[in-house]
């Protein structure tokens, strides 16, 4: 998946973050990117890992590994780049994905009881019950302003 | 009457690029404009000039030098960032500030096009630290503020130990 036609209203992506899958609304999805250099800077910023170049923007890398798993993102294969509201304005946000994406039509229920603020809902694709994120509340949750502002040691792996 | 992207095109070709120096800290590629920058010294030729402070309030300035009736402190770099310590070779003097930086080398010149603005998502003390960020040879890199390397609250501290040392020194000398 690298462009998202076809996507409707109930549509999501779903993509792979270490061993687990995650939802994303499509409608905030703007491609999945190729595994681009990472540029890394001095900065204090909670989750942050760097930013790539895509289409002559530069966008910022969130490891959302320590909020989601507990731990930095294995290797990835791609970045899977979605736009972050900050107000009125939009940024592009790419997240570091273990694999392919792929797109699913469905409707979304409410989270189960006690699932973290960052999680909108669940959808069910086959047998499986993924969570929908909500990019905002992930990479703003205190789980992820108690993260390390250093910058990560790791690379994209082709 | 114009077309609008005659007008764009126009602006493009306008747009004049930046001479900047891009120098390095720990190992870690900064941009700072060329025309902030008075003067590029050898720590070495500072060793006699350069007073060191005893204690102060803000870890990253241990030295200050005095040029010109003024006292200008020196910031080392790697602690501004949070990086490594390293052992500084080089001072670059601030134009228009009493700020001296300690870094690493310098790479070389360059020329930035464009400067895009550091992305919303960064929400640190680094909104303070960069201008923004150029690219540059396939490299992203971090233009400089200059007067971020030390706050007017961080100033007035640093103006307050000096003149308490400055003191100290001429009690000393008249004893």
């Amino acid at each position: 998946m690298t462009s998202l036609q076809n996507r409707g209203p109930n549509s999501y992506v779903l993509l792979q973050v270490g061993k687990r899958r995650f939802a994303l609304p499509a409608d905030t999805v703007e491609e999945l990117a190729p595994p681009v250099r990472l540029h890394g800077f001095p900065h204090r910023s909670p989750l942050v890992v760097g930013v790539i170049v895509r289409r002559g923007h530069i966008v910022p890398v969130y490891d959302v590994g320590p909020v989601l798993l507990g731990e930095s993102s294995p290797a990835h294969r791609f970045y899977l780049v979605a736009r972050r509201m900050f107000g009125r304005v939009s940024e592009p946000s790419a997240i570091p994905v273990s694999g392919e994406c792929e797109l699913a039509s469905c409707e979304m229920q409410a989270p189960q009881a006690g699932r973290p603020g960052y999680v909108a809902g669940r959808i069910e694709v086959g047998d499986e019950s993924l969570d929908v994120l909500n990019l905002e509340t992930l990479v703003t949750s205190p789980a992820a302003t108690n993260q390390s502002f250093e910058t990560a040691a790791w690379e994209a792996q082709p | 009457m114009r077309f609008a992207t005659q007008t764009a095109a126009k602006a493009r070709r306008a747009r004049r690029s930046e001479p900047v120096i891009l120098f390095t800290v720990s190992n870690e590629t900064f941009a700072i404009a060329a025309d902030a920058v008075q003067e590029i010294r050898s720590t070495d030729s500072l060793a006699g000039a350069a007073l060191e402070f005893e204690q102060s309030d803000v870890p990253k300035v241990r030295h200050a030098i005095e040029r010109a009736h003024r006292t200008y402190y020196v910031v080392n770099a790697g602690m501004h960032f949070g990086l490594d310590v390293t052992r500084p070779t080089l001072v670059l003097m601030l134009r228009q500030l009493r700020t001296a930086v300690l870094v690493d080398g310098i790479e070389r010149m360059a020329e930035i096009s464009a400067l895009h603005p550091l992305p919303r998502a960064f929400i640190g003390d680094e909104r303070n630290w960069y201008r923004g960020l150029a690219y540059l040879d396939d490299l992203v890199i971090p233009v400089i503020r200059p007067a971020g390397f030390l706050t007017t609250e961080e100033f007035e501290r640093l103006d307050q130990a000096w003149k308490t040392a400055e003191e100290q020194r001429e009690g000393a000398f008249s004893a």
